[in-house]
């Protein structure tokens, strides 16, 4: 794997990456915010790019480094040995388009479904336990607690999955 | 005073928004409509003296955010691509420019600006059309920048050379060297205040920065040397200090007064004044003709490939801002006249070549093979 970066004045910087299979990698940070993607295959065939705004880019890179934000959302149950009929579900969800501008208390979501939202993620910045006032925004990753029957129905009633 | 801004501005925007539409750049379409709307056209939107302070801004702010980029430690890691590549441009363009203005019939001293104002590519148009044509990944869209970077060096000796043609040339040449010195080592001493004040949060690192462009106008004033040189100078030294966060501050300065400064040359351009049409044409199409071959010995030189340089004919075909630029400092209404429609011309080819820029390659490579 080889690694180059170089700044180009009046552009941004340019980070250039060949994989083992000589394909190149060029990802551009343009100062003004917006990130360019370029894929060149080592031979034949037209390279491809892609336009990303910062948020896209911060999910393109959390599937790729595998972290907890995953485009296929992940979860984990949590038994405890002193509370054995307990099993507590956590699950993470990307907020899509059927809940953005939509507060945690106009959709009634423990009402409904009985489970919590208890963080947020909104571009690098954490909120805990938000509030009933608290409106979503496109590409929210949220951090959402309850039994697995009632993450079913948060993602039925909220996500309309 | 305020009718001739907000017409032109009212103007602008509709263009503006026209040009985006059909992703054409932006700047030949200021410069068209004003000449339509000023005084070579209709005749409704003329230059007063609201709009000169503004042009006079719009002009040096552009000046003053490229000499931000000209940071001594940003050239010296660019390596021999950048003297090489440049070398070539300049020794291409500038004297076919000349030459050609010469046999068109100007003097000496509007032909040395003419053929500058021919040499110089639209930075602002090239980095665009990388842009949003989405060549960034290319090894070429490299050469492109740092060429850019290196007209605007010689953009500097130009503006230099300019302001020695009257008699007293050593004094003037000795005083702008001092000036810019100056600049450099009180920036140096300064550079940790500096670095303070424009990492505040309040409203101080804007009004400091828009500050810089006028008072280095006053210092060039007292001393009667180019008040383009002094803003570029203040960019450059400046740029010791946090050059990203003043090419933010300085951005929307630049951005609204250079757009009155397009629109107001245009409309104070007389077109009868340049050339007439058909010699317009020709220093076009030798424009055109002159990036090319410098392109392509570009794109051997330095890509070893024909094709490479192709790729970066595509982009600097477009001539723009310092063109303008280098025509309104002449003041002569003769080279603004034949600027302007030759910018026009050749930022519409270039746009036409930056969107091709890939299918003139794959033309090109089909034809070499046999």
């Amino acid at each position: 794997m080889q690694f180059r970066s170089v700044d180009l004045p009046s552009i941004g910087t340019k980070y250039e990456l060949e994989t083992e299979t000589r394909d190149t990698l060029a990802i551009i940070y343009q100062q003004s915010g917006a990130i360019q993607v370029y894929i060149t295959p080592a031979e034949g065939g037209e390279g491809c790019s892609a336009s990303l705004k910062d948020v896209e880019a911060r999910r393109l890179g959390n599937i790729l480094t595998g972290a907890i934000m995953e485009a296929e959302p992940e979860g984990i149950e949590i038994a405890f040995s002193a509370l054995e009929d307990l099993r507590i579900s956590v699950h993470t969800y990307i907020v899509g388009n059927s809940a953005v501008g939509c507060c945690i208390g106009d959709l009634q979501i423990r009402k409904k479904t009985g489970a919590t939202v208890v963080a947020v993620s909104r571009k690098g910045r954490n909120t805990i336990n938000p509030g009933p006032g608290f409106v979503f925004e496109e590409g929210d990753a949220l951090v959402v607690i309850g039994e697995a029957e009632q993450l079913k129905e948060f993602e039925q009633v909220v996500l309309g999955r | 005073m305020m009718q001739g801004i907000g017409a032109g501005l009212a103007i602008c925007v509709g263009v503006a928004l026209l040009a985006r539409k059909f992703s054409f750049p932006a700047i030949p379409c200021y410069i068209l409509a004003g000449l339509i709307a000023g005084r070579s056209g209709l005749s409704i939107v003329l230059p007063d003296p609201g709009t000169e302070l503004l042009t006079r801004l719009g002009l040096l702010f552009l000046l003053f955010s490229m000499g931000l980029a000209l940071t001594p430690a940003r050239i010296r890691s660019s390596g021999s691509v950048f003297a090489g590549s440049g070398a070539i441009d300049l020794a291409v363009n500038l004297p076919l420019g000349i030459g050609a203005s010469l046999l068109l019939g100007f003097g000496f001293a509007e032909a040395l600006l003419l053929g500058s104002a021919l040499y110089i590519t639209s930075s602002a148009m090239a980095l665009a059309s990388l842009i949003e044509n989405r060549r960034l990944a290319l090894r070429e869209s490299e050469t492109v920048v740092w060429l850019m970077i290196f007209e605007d060096l010689v953009l500097v000796v130009i503006i230099a050379i300019l302001a020695t043609s009257g008699g007293g040339a050593a004094i003037t040449l000795a005083l702008m060297a001092g000036v810019i010195a100056a600049f450099f080592i009180a920036c140096h001493i300064l550079k940790k205040p500096l670095q303070r004040l424009l990492s505040r949060d309040d409203d101080l690192p804007l009004v400091f920065t828009f500050a810089v462009v006028p008072v280095a106008a006053v210092i060039a004033d007292i001393l009667a040397i180019p008040e383009t040189l002094t803003a570029i100078g203040a960019g450059a030294a400046l740029a010791m200090t946090q050059p990203r966060d003043l090419e933010r501050l300085a951005k929307p300065f630049r951005d609204v007064f250079i757009v009155v400064f397009f629109f107001f040359f245009g409309a104070g351009i007389e077109l009868a004044a340049g050339l007439p049409l058909a010699a317009v044409a020709i220093l076009a199409a030798v424009a055109v003709g002159s990036k090319l071959i410098s392109g392509l010995l570009i794109g051997t030189a330095i890509h070893r490939s024909p094709s490479a340089g192709l790729e970066i004919w595509s982009h600097t075909t477009a001539r723009g801002e310092f063109s303008i630029a280098l025509a309104a400092i002449s003041g002569s209404a003769m080279v603004s006249g034949t600027v302007a429609p030759v910018v026009i011309v050749t930022a519409f080819a270039g746009a036409v070549l930056g969107k091709n820029a890939a299918a003139i390659r794959r033309r090109f490579a089909a034809r070499n093979v046999p």
